[in-house]
Protein backbone atom coordinates (compact mmCIF):
# COMPACT_ATOMS: atom_id res chain seq x y z
CA UNK A 1 0.00 0.00 0.00
CA UNK A 2 2.81 2.35 0.98
CA UNK A 3 4.61 1.46 -2.23
CA UNK A 4 1.50 2.21 -4.31
CA UNK A 5 1.11 5.56 -2.56
CA UNK A 6 4.75 6.42 -3.22
CA UNK A 7 4.38 5.50 -6.89
CA UNK A 8 1.23 7.64 -7.09
CA UNK A 9 3.07 10.63 -5.58
CA UNK A 10 5.95 10.14 -7.98
CA UNK A 11 3.63 10.08 -11.00
CA UNK A 12 1.77 13.11 -9.68
CA UNK A 13 5.02 15.04 -9.19
CA UNK A 14 6.24 14.11 -12.65
CA UNK A 15 2.92 15.23 -14.16
CA UNK A 16 3.16 18.66 -12.50
CA UNK A 17 6.74 19.12 -13.70
CA UNK A 18 5.72 17.97 -17.17
CA UNK A 19 2.88 20.46 -17.18
CA UNK A 20 5.21 23.34 -16.31
CA UNK A 21 7.75 22.24 -18.87
CA UNK A 22 5.12 21.97 -21.59
CA UNK A 23 3.75 25.40 -20.71
CA UNK A 24 7.23 26.97 -20.70
CA UNK A 25 8.18 25.37 -24.00
CA UNK A 26 4.94 26.40 -25.68
CA UNK A 27 5.12 29.98 -24.38
CA UNK A 28 8.68 30.38 -25.62
CA UNK A 29 7.72 28.94 -29.00
CA UNK A 30 4.65 31.14 -29.31
CA UNK A 31 6.40 34.38 -28.27
CA UNK A 32 6.66 36.82 -31.19
CA UNK A 33 10.05 36.76 -32.83
CA UNK A 34 11.86 40.07 -32.55
CA UNK A 35 13.59 42.00 -35.28
CA UNK A 36 17.14 40.67 -35.59
CA UNK A 37 19.56 42.80 -33.61
CA UNK A 38 22.16 44.92 -35.37
CA UNK A 39 25.48 43.20 -35.97
CA UNK A 40 28.15 43.20 -33.29
CA UNK A 41 30.55 46.07 -33.91
CA UNK A 42 33.99 45.96 -35.45
CA UNK A 43 36.58 45.95 -32.69
CA UNK A 44 40.11 47.27 -32.39
CA UNK A 45 42.86 45.42 -30.54
CA UNK A 46 44.57 47.20 -27.65
CA UNK A 47 47.19 49.54 -29.02
CA UNK A 48 50.41 49.57 -26.99
CA UNK A 49 51.95 53.00 -26.33
CA UNK A 50 54.16 54.05 -29.21
CA UNK A 51 57.43 55.89 -28.94
CA UNK A 52 58.08 58.37 -31.73
CA UNK A 53 61.19 60.45 -32.22
CA UNK A 54 60.85 64.08 -33.06
CA UNK A 55 61.50 64.78 -36.70
CA UNK A 56 61.04 61.18 -37.78
CA UNK A 57 58.14 59.13 -39.04
CA UNK A 58 56.82 56.27 -36.94
CA UNK A 59 54.33 53.65 -38.07
CA UNK A 60 51.56 52.54 -35.73
CA UNK A 61 49.59 49.44 -36.68
CA UNK A 62 45.93 49.40 -35.76
CA UNK A 63 44.49 45.89 -35.78
CA UNK A 64 40.76 45.64 -36.41
CA UNK A 65 38.46 42.65 -36.34
CA UNK A 66 35.20 42.26 -38.26
CA UNK A 67 32.82 39.88 -36.49
CA UNK A 68 32.34 36.46 -38.11
CA UNK A 69 29.59 36.35 -40.72
CA UNK A 70 29.93 40.03 -41.60
CA UNK A 71 32.08 42.09 -43.93
CA UNK A 72 32.73 45.78 -44.40
CA UNK A 73 33.71 47.66 -47.53
CA UNK A 74 37.42 48.16 -48.06
CA UNK A 75 38.88 51.65 -48.27
CA UNK A 76 38.46 51.46 -52.04
CA UNK A 77 35.08 49.86 -52.74
CA UNK A 78 34.15 49.27 -56.34
CA UNK A 79 31.14 51.52 -56.47
CA UNK A 80 30.82 55.21 -55.78
CA UNK A 81 27.70 54.46 -53.74
CA UNK A 82 29.38 52.09 -51.29
CA UNK A 83 30.74 53.59 -48.10
CA UNK A 84 34.51 53.10 -47.77
CA UNK A 85 36.09 52.12 -44.48
CA UNK A 86 38.06 55.16 -43.40
CA UNK A 87 40.07 56.23 -40.39
CA UNK A 88 39.88 59.86 -39.36
CA UNK A 89 42.26 61.07 -36.68
CA UNK A 90 42.23 64.23 -34.59
CA UNK A 91 45.80 65.10 -33.94
CA UNK A 92 47.50 67.17 -31.28
CA UNK A 93 49.18 70.29 -32.59
CA UNK A 94 52.63 69.75 -34.09
CA UNK A 95 52.13 66.04 -34.70
CA UNK A 96 51.66 65.46 -38.36
CA UNK A 97 49.77 62.51 -39.70
CA UNK A 98 51.49 60.86 -42.62
CA UNK A 99 49.87 58.45 -44.99
CA UNK A 100 47.21 56.10 -43.65
CA UNK A 101 47.93 52.77 -45.29
CA UNK A 102 44.86 50.61 -45.77
CA UNK A 103 45.16 46.98 -46.82
CA UNK A 104 43.79 45.93 -50.18
CA UNK A 105 40.29 44.53 -49.88
CA UNK A 106 39.48 40.89 -50.47
CA UNK A 107 37.69 40.47 -53.76
CA UNK A 108 34.66 38.39 -52.85
CA UNK A 109 31.28 37.59 -54.29
CA UNK A 110 28.20 37.26 -52.12
CA UNK A 111 24.79 35.66 -52.58
CA UNK A 112 23.37 39.15 -53.12
CA UNK A 113 26.02 39.95 -55.71
CA UNK A 114 26.94 36.71 -57.49
CA UNK A 115 28.16 38.36 -60.68
CA UNK A 116 30.05 41.23 -59.16
CA UNK A 117 33.09 40.99 -56.92
CA UNK A 118 33.16 43.40 -54.02
CA UNK A 119 36.26 44.73 -52.32
CA UNK A 120 35.78 44.04 -48.62
CA UNK A 121 37.46 43.43 -45.29
CA UNK A 122 36.41 40.33 -43.39
CA UNK A 123 38.02 38.90 -40.27
CA UNK A 124 41.17 40.73 -39.19
CA UNK A 125 42.73 43.63 -41.02
CA UNK A 126 45.42 46.17 -40.17
CA UNK A 127 45.57 49.87 -40.91
CA UNK A 128 49.02 51.42 -40.69
CA UNK A 129 49.12 54.94 -39.40
CA UNK A 130 52.21 57.07 -39.81
CA UNK A 131 52.82 59.74 -37.20
CA UNK A 132 55.46 62.41 -37.53
CA UNK A 133 56.14 64.66 -34.53
CA UNK A 134 57.68 67.91 -35.64
CA UNK A 135 60.99 69.10 -34.21
CA UNK A 136 59.10 71.73 -32.25
CA UNK A 137 57.04 69.24 -30.25
CA UNK A 138 57.76 69.23 -26.54
CA UNK A 139 58.75 65.68 -25.60
CA UNK A 140 56.12 63.89 -23.58
CA UNK A 141 53.03 61.70 -23.88
CA UNK A 142 50.29 62.62 -26.31
CA UNK A 143 46.89 61.03 -26.74
CA UNK A 144 45.65 60.77 -30.29
CA UNK A 145 41.99 60.11 -30.93
CA UNK A 146 40.07 59.21 -34.03
CA UNK A 147 37.26 57.14 -35.46
CA UNK A 148 37.01 54.31 -37.93
CA UNK A 149 33.90 54.73 -40.04
CA UNK A 150 32.58 51.57 -41.66
CA UNK A 151 29.44 50.03 -43.00
CA UNK A 152 28.78 46.33 -42.45
CA UNK A 153 26.75 43.74 -44.30
CA UNK A 154 26.10 40.05 -43.92
CA UNK A 155 25.04 37.73 -46.72
CA UNK A 156 21.50 39.11 -46.91
CA UNK A 157 21.33 42.56 -45.38
CA UNK A 158 23.33 45.72 -44.83
CA UNK A 159 23.44 47.86 -41.73
CA UNK A 160 23.77 51.62 -41.35
CA UNK A 161 27.26 53.13 -41.14
CA UNK A 162 28.86 53.11 -37.71
CA UNK A 163 31.93 54.62 -36.13
CA UNK A 164 34.46 52.97 -33.86
CA UNK A 165 36.44 55.28 -31.56
CA UNK A 166 40.19 54.72 -31.66
CA UNK A 167 42.78 56.22 -29.35
CA UNK A 168 46.47 55.72 -29.03
CA UNK A 169 49.23 57.08 -26.86
CA UNK A 170 52.35 58.41 -28.49
CA UNK A 171 55.41 59.18 -26.43
CA UNK A 172 57.43 61.80 -28.23
CA UNK A 173 61.16 61.71 -27.52
CA UNK A 174 64.03 63.76 -28.79
CA UNK A 175 65.50 62.38 -31.97
CA UNK A 176 69.14 61.57 -32.55
CA UNK A 177 71.03 64.59 -33.68
CA UNK A 178 68.40 66.97 -32.51
CA UNK A 179 70.14 67.43 -29.21
CA UNK A 180 72.47 70.36 -29.72
CA UNK A 181 74.27 70.84 -26.47
CA UNK A 182 75.12 74.40 -25.75
CA UNK A 183 76.07 74.52 -22.10
CA UNK A 184 76.63 78.21 -22.24
CA UNK A 185 73.01 78.87 -23.15
CA UNK A 186 71.27 75.88 -21.68
CA UNK A 187 73.02 74.38 -18.73
CA UNK A 188 70.09 72.19 -17.73
CA UNK A 189 68.21 69.81 -19.91
CA UNK A 190 64.52 69.43 -19.19
CA UNK A 191 62.46 66.56 -20.42
CA UNK B 1 15.55 9.14 -7.22
CA UNK B 2 13.72 6.88 -9.60
CA UNK B 3 12.68 8.42 -12.89
CA UNK B 4 9.89 7.18 -15.04
CA UNK B 5 11.54 6.53 -18.45
CA UNK B 6 8.31 7.36 -20.26
CA UNK B 7 8.11 10.74 -18.51
CA UNK B 8 11.69 11.54 -19.52
CA UNK B 9 10.91 10.69 -23.14
CA UNK B 10 7.85 12.94 -23.07
CA UNK B 11 9.86 15.80 -21.50
CA UNK B 12 12.57 15.45 -24.13
CA UNK B 13 9.93 15.43 -26.89
CA UNK B 14 8.24 18.58 -25.57
CA UNK B 15 11.55 20.45 -25.28
CA UNK B 16 12.59 19.35 -28.77
CA UNK B 17 9.20 20.46 -30.14
CA UNK B 18 9.54 23.85 -28.46
CA UNK B 19 13.04 24.37 -29.86
CA UNK B 20 11.92 23.28 -33.35
CA UNK B 21 8.88 25.55 -33.44
CA UNK B 22 10.79 28.49 -31.94
CA UNK B 23 13.66 28.09 -34.39
CA UNK B 24 11.36 28.05 -37.41
CA UNK B 25 9.35 30.99 -36.14
CA UNK B 26 12.54 32.99 -35.69
CA UNK B 27 13.80 32.09 -39.15
CA UNK B 28 10.60 33.03 -40.91
CA UNK B 29 11.04 36.65 -41.96
CA UNK B 30 7.34 37.45 -42.13
CA UNK B 31 6.92 36.87 -38.42
CA UNK B 32 9.88 38.98 -37.38
CA UNK B 33 7.83 42.04 -36.52
CA UNK B 34 8.84 44.62 -34.01
CA UNK B 35 7.03 44.24 -30.72
CA UNK B 36 4.67 47.15 -31.41
CA UNK B 37 4.11 46.38 -35.08
CA UNK B 38 2.46 43.03 -35.62
CA UNK B 39 1.04 41.33 -38.63
CA UNK B 40 -2.39 42.87 -39.35
CA UNK B 41 -1.34 46.11 -37.61
CA UNK B 42 -2.45 49.17 -39.51
CA UNK B 43 0.56 50.54 -41.37
CA UNK B 44 1.69 53.82 -39.80
CA UNK B 45 0.92 56.69 -42.13
CA UNK B 46 3.62 59.16 -43.11
CA UNK B 47 4.24 62.08 -45.36
CA UNK B 48 7.56 62.20 -47.21
CA UNK B 49 9.11 64.10 -50.06
CA UNK B 50 9.65 62.23 -53.28
CA UNK B 51 12.58 62.62 -55.65
CA UNK B 52 10.54 64.91 -57.88
CA UNK B 53 9.89 67.25 -54.97
CA UNK B 54 6.27 66.27 -54.37
CA UNK B 55 4.94 65.22 -50.99
CA UNK B 56 3.45 61.76 -50.79
CA UNK B 57 1.39 60.21 -48.01
CA UNK B 58 1.03 56.49 -47.60
CA UNK B 59 -2.69 57.05 -47.16
CA UNK B 60 -2.76 58.48 -50.71
CA UNK B 61 -2.54 54.87 -51.84
CA UNK B 62 -5.80 53.88 -50.20
CA UNK B 63 -7.37 50.82 -51.78
CA UNK B 64 -4.10 49.63 -53.32
CA UNK B 65 -1.81 46.84 -52.24
CA UNK B 66 1.53 48.41 -51.35
CA UNK B 67 5.08 47.15 -51.05
CA UNK B 68 6.91 49.62 -48.86
CA UNK B 69 10.62 49.06 -49.38
CA UNK B 70 13.24 50.60 -47.07
CA UNK B 71 16.58 50.72 -48.87
CA UNK B 72 19.79 52.72 -49.27
CA UNK B 73 22.27 53.41 -52.04
CA UNK B 74 25.04 51.76 -49.97
CA UNK B 75 23.07 48.53 -49.62
CA UNK B 76 24.18 45.81 -52.05
CA UNK B 77 21.25 43.44 -51.41
CA UNK B 78 18.81 46.32 -52.03
CA UNK B 79 20.32 46.73 -55.47
CA UNK B 80 19.54 43.11 -56.31
CA UNK B 81 15.86 43.53 -55.44
CA UNK B 82 15.29 46.64 -57.51
CA UNK B 83 15.04 44.98 -60.94
CA UNK B 84 12.58 42.48 -59.39
CA UNK B 85 10.52 45.35 -58.07
CA UNK B 86 10.49 46.96 -61.52
CA UNK B 87 9.15 43.70 -62.96
CA UNK B 88 6.60 43.25 -60.17
CA UNK B 89 5.39 46.83 -60.61
CA UNK B 90 4.90 46.23 -64.33
CA UNK B 91 3.19 42.89 -63.77
CA UNK B 92 0.88 43.69 -60.87
CA UNK B 93 0.50 47.45 -61.17
CA UNK B 94 -2.64 47.14 -63.33
CA UNK B 95 -4.24 45.05 -60.53
CA UNK B 96 -3.86 47.88 -58.05
CA UNK B 97 -0.35 47.24 -56.76
CA UNK B 98 2.11 49.99 -55.94
CA UNK B 99 5.72 49.80 -54.82
CA UNK B 100 7.07 52.71 -52.80
CA UNK B 101 10.78 52.97 -52.05
CA UNK B 102 11.98 54.84 -48.98
CA UNK B 103 15.67 55.76 -49.17
CA UNK B 104 17.22 55.60 -45.69
CA UNK B 105 20.31 57.32 -46.91
CA UNK B 106 22.71 60.11 -46.06
CA UNK B 107 23.37 60.61 -49.75
CA UNK B 108 22.05 63.71 -51.47
CA UNK B 109 18.72 63.70 -53.23
CA UNK B 110 20.62 64.04 -56.51
CA UNK B 111 22.74 60.96 -55.79
CA UNK B 112 19.70 58.94 -54.78
CA UNK B 113 17.98 60.08 -57.96
CA UNK B 114 20.98 59.11 -60.07
CA UNK B 115 21.10 55.68 -58.43
CA UNK B 116 17.38 55.11 -58.98
CA UNK B 117 17.63 56.23 -62.60
CA UNK B 118 20.59 53.91 -63.23
CA UNK B 119 18.53 51.05 -61.79
CA UNK B 120 15.58 51.89 -64.04
CA UNK B 121 13.23 52.30 -61.08
CA UNK B 122 9.62 52.77 -62.22
CA UNK B 123 8.03 53.48 -58.82
CA UNK B 124 8.21 56.49 -56.50
CA UNK B 125 11.25 56.92 -54.30
CA UNK B 126 10.78 58.93 -51.12
CA UNK B 127 13.49 60.52 -49.02
CA UNK B 128 13.32 58.65 -45.72
CA UNK B 129 13.56 59.97 -42.19
CA UNK B 130 14.75 58.13 -39.13
CA UNK B 131 11.44 58.81 -37.37
CA UNK B 132 9.57 56.95 -40.12
CA UNK B 133 11.99 54.04 -39.80
CA UNK B 134 11.32 54.01 -36.06
CA UNK B 135 7.60 53.83 -36.76
CA UNK B 136 8.29 50.65 -38.72
CA UNK B 137 10.34 48.98 -36.00
CA UNK B 138 13.63 50.84 -36.40
CA UNK B 139 14.59 49.20 -39.71
CA UNK B 140 17.88 47.92 -38.28
CA UNK B 141 19.00 46.24 -41.49
CA UNK B 142 18.30 46.83 -45.17
CA UNK B 143 16.52 45.89 -47.31
CA UNK B 144 13.32 45.63 -45.35
CA UNK B 145 9.92 45.54 -47.00
CA UNK B 146 6.39 45.72 -45.65
CA UNK B 147 3.50 44.36 -47.65
CA UNK B 148 0.40 46.40 -46.97
CA UNK B 149 -3.05 45.19 -47.95
CA UNK B 150 -5.74 47.23 -49.65
CA UNK B 151 -7.22 47.73 -46.19
CA UNK B 152 -4.06 49.51 -45.01
CA UNK B 153 -3.00 46.64 -42.78
CA UNK B 154 0.41 45.03 -42.83
CA UNK B 155 0.10 41.51 -44.23
CA UNK B 156 3.77 40.53 -44.39
CA UNK B 157 7.27 41.72 -43.78
CA UNK B 158 10.47 40.65 -45.50
CA UNK B 159 13.78 41.35 -43.76
CA UNK B 160 16.96 41.09 -45.80
CA UNK B 161 17.35 39.68 -49.27
CA UNK B 162 15.02 36.86 -50.19
CA UNK B 163 14.08 35.32 -53.51
CA UNK B 164 11.83 37.03 -56.01
CA UNK B 165 9.31 34.19 -55.71
CA UNK B 166 8.94 34.82 -51.98
CA UNK B 167 8.40 38.53 -52.57
CA UNK B 168 5.88 37.77 -55.31
CA UNK B 169 3.92 35.46 -52.98
CA UNK B 170 3.72 38.29 -50.47
CA UNK B 171 2.58 40.70 -53.19
CA UNK B 172 -0.24 38.30 -54.12
CA UNK B 173 -1.19 38.07 -50.47
CA UNK B 174 -1.46 41.86 -50.28
CA UNK B 175 -3.48 41.97 -53.50
CA UNK B 176 -5.93 39.42 -52.12
CA UNK B 177 -7.08 41.77 -49.40
CA UNK B 178 -10.19 43.91 -49.55
CA UNK B 179 -10.39 47.67 -49.11
CA UNK B 180 -11.61 48.86 -45.74
CA UNK B 181 -15.03 50.50 -45.73
CA UNK B 182 -13.48 53.83 -44.85
CA UNK B 183 -10.07 53.87 -46.44
CA UNK B 184 -8.94 57.15 -44.99
CA UNK B 185 -9.30 55.78 -41.51
CA UNK B 186 -7.43 52.61 -42.38
CA UNK B 187 -4.05 54.27 -42.06
CA UNK B 188 -2.84 55.20 -38.64
CA UNK B 189 -2.50 58.95 -38.81
CA UNK B 190 -0.96 59.55 -35.47
CA UNK B 191 2.78 59.20 -35.23
CA UNK B 192 3.52 57.55 -31.94
CA UNK B 193 7.00 57.48 -30.43
CA UNK B 194 8.72 54.21 -31.16
CA UNK B 195 9.40 51.95 -28.23
CA UNK B 196 12.92 50.67 -28.43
Amino acid sequence: MRRTLSLFKQIQGTSIRLGWLTLTALISAAAPAQVPPPPPPVTVAAIPPTTAQRGTQTIVNLNFRVPPGYHINSNTPKSEFLIPTALKMDLPTDIVLGKIDYPAGEELTFPFSPDEKLSVYAGDFTVALSVHPLESVVPGKYLMRGVLRYQACDNAACYPPRTLPVSLEVKVVKGPGTHKANPAQSPHVHN
Amino acid sequence: MNRNPLALVVVAFVIALGIYVGYHKARRPSSAFASHLTQSSVAPDFSLESLDGKTMRLSDLRGKAVLLNFWATWCGPCKIEMPWFVELQNQYGPQGFQIVGVAMDDASKEDIGKFAKDMGVNYPILIGKESIGDEYGGVPGLPESFLIGRDGKIVDKIVGLHGKAEIEDAVKKALNTHPASSQASAYRQEIVPARR
